[in-house]
C-alpha cells in the first residue's frame, strides 16, 4: 500500500514540476494539490525514517504551489505584438472599404 | 353710440381668433410634443450608446477542469469609416491569446460589421478566425433581404452562395451593440425580447431574456449595477438554459461588464478590465 501510495506521489510531484514550469497557469494547482494530498498521506503511512522521502516530496510540491502561486500574482498577462496581425487588419479594413463601395454600386 | 358697438364686437371678434389660433397653436405643440420627445429620446439613445472611438478590454477566461483559467484577451472597438457615398461604424471583435499560450496554442480571431451609424443595421460582416493553424473566412455581404455569403476553409477552394433574410435579421457583432439600444429600465424580470441573426450561412432565432438587475465588477468603471440577460439561440454553439449570460451596466451606456457563455467543449468569462472612449 505504502509503495503505491509512493509512486504516484512521485508521478504527481514530477506532473506538478512540469505544470509549474510550463505556463499552465492555475491550472498546474491540479497536479500540485494531488501531489500534496499523497504526500501527507505517504507520510501518515511511513514510519521512522521512511519519512524522509515523503517529506522531500512535500516540500517540493509546496515550493511548486508558491511558485505558480507568486506567478499568478505577479507576472500580468499580456497579448505580444503580432505584427503579421496587425497587417492582416489594415488590409481587412481595406478590402472592406472596397467592398462597401461595391455594395453601394450594386444598390444603386 | 354705433361706433362703440363696431369697436366691441371688432374686439371680441378679435379675441376669438386670437384665441382659437392659440388653441389651434398649442394643439399643434401638444400633438407635435410626443413626437419630438420621442425623436429626441430615439437619437440621444443611439448616439448616446455606441460612439465611435470605444474600446472595451476583456479578459478571457475558460473552464479548465474547474479553474477558471485566463487564456486570451478580447477587444471590442468601434470606429467611423467613411467611402465616398456613406458613413458606416465598424463594430470589431478580436480575440488574441496571452503571449505565454501562443506557443501551445496560438488564436487570432477577427469578428467584424460595417453597420449603419445609427441604426446599426449591418451592410458587410467579416469573420477571419486563426485557431492553432486552423483558418477560416467568412464575408457576409447584406444587401436589401439577401445575404450573399463568401466562405474559405484552410486550403479548400473558396465557396459563395446567396440566401435571403428577414428585414430584421443582423450579424453576430452587430447583436452585442443592438442590445445596448435597449431600454432594460422599463422592462420585468422574465420578459423577453426576439432577435434573428445570421451566422454560418443560416438564420438563427436569438432571444433575449431580462433576469434582473445585479452588482458586478466592471474593471476600471469599479463595482457597477448591471442589467442580468440571458441569450438563447437555437443553435450548436451555445449550450444550457440560462448559462450564456450577459450582465449590461444599468446607466445610459449599458457597457457589457461581464460576459459568462456555455459553449459545447466546455464554459468562459469575458471580465471587463478596462472601457475607454465611452
Amino acid at each position: 500500500m505504502r509503495k503505491l501510495l509512493l509512486v504516484l506521489t512521485i508521478v504527481f510531484t514530477v506532473l506538478a514540476i512540469l505544470f509549474s514550469a510550463l505556463p499552465m497557469d492555475t491550472l498546474a494547482f491540479l497536479p500540485i494539490g494531488v501531489a500534496i494530498a499523497l504526500s501527507l498521506v505517504t507520510l501518515l503511512k511511513s514510519e521512522g525514517n521512511q519519512k524522509k522521502f515523503p517529506k522531500i516530496l512535500l516540500t517540493i510540491s509546496v515550493i511548486c504551489s508558491v511558485f505558480v502561486l507568486g506567478k499568478t500574482i505577479f507576472i500580468k498577462d499580456e497579448v505580444e505584438v503580432d505584427k503579421t496581425f496587425e497587417q492582416q487588419k489594415i488590409e481587412t479594413k481595406q478590402e472592406a472599404k472596397k467592398e462597401l463601395e461595391e455594395l453601394e454600386n450594386d444598390l444603386e | 353710440m354705433f361706433d362703440f358697438y363696431q369697436k366691441k364686437f371688432l374686439f371680441f371678434n378679435n379675441f376669438k381668433e386670437l384665441y382659437l389660433h392659440k388653441f389651434i397653436l398649442m394643439k399643434r405643440i401638444l400633438l407635435l410634443l410626443p413626437m419630438i420627445f420621442a425623436f429626441l429620446s430615439f437619437t440621444s439613445s443611439t448616439r448616446m450608446q455606441v460612439r465611435a472611438g470605444e474600446k472595451l478590454v476583456y479578459a478571457g477566461s475558460y473552464n479548465m477542469s474547474g479553474l477558471m483559467t485566463q487564456l486570451a484577451q478580447v477587444t471590442m472597438s468601434t470606429e467611423n469609416v467613411s467611402t465616398a457615398k456613406n458613413n458606416y461604424l465598424h463594430l470589431s471583435c478580436e480575440l488574441s491569446t496571452y503571449s505565454k499560450w501562443d506557443k501551445f496554442f496560438k488564436i487570432r480571431d477577427i469578428y467584424e460589421s460595417y453597420v449603419h451609424p445609427t441604426t446599426l443595421k449591418p451592410s458587410l460582416y467579416k469573420r477571419s478566425i486563426d485557431e492553432g493553424g486552423y483558418t477560416k473566412k467568412e464575408k457576409y455581404v447584406f444587401k436589401n433581404n439577401k445575404v450573399t455569403s463568401t466562405v474559405k476553409k484552410r486550403t479548400y477552394p473558396e465557396s459563395s452562395r446567396s440566401f435571403n433574410i428577414k428585414p430584421t435579421s443582423i450579424d453576430a457583432v452587430s447583436i452585442l451593440y443592438q442590445l445596448r439600444l435597449v431600454d432594460f429600465s422599463k422592462m420585468q424580470a422574465g420578459q423577453t425580447k426576439s432577435y434573428t441573426i445570421v451566422f454560418d450561412e443560416k438564420e438563427v432565432p436569438v432571444t433575449l431574456k431580462y433576469m434582473g438587475k445585479e452588482e458586478i465588477k466592471a474593471g476600471n468603471l469599479g463595482t457597477k449595477e448591471c442589467y442580468k440577460i440571458s441569450i438563447g439561440a437555437k443553435t450548436d454553439a451555445l449550450r444550457g438554459k440560462d448559462k450564456n449570460l450577459i450582465w449590461l451596466t444599468a446607466d445610459a451606456k449599458k457597457i457589457p461588464a461581464l460576459i459568462k457563455f456555455s459553449i459545447p467543449v466546455g464554459t468562459g468569462q469575458l471580465t471587463l478590465t478596462s472601457a475607454s472612449g465611452i
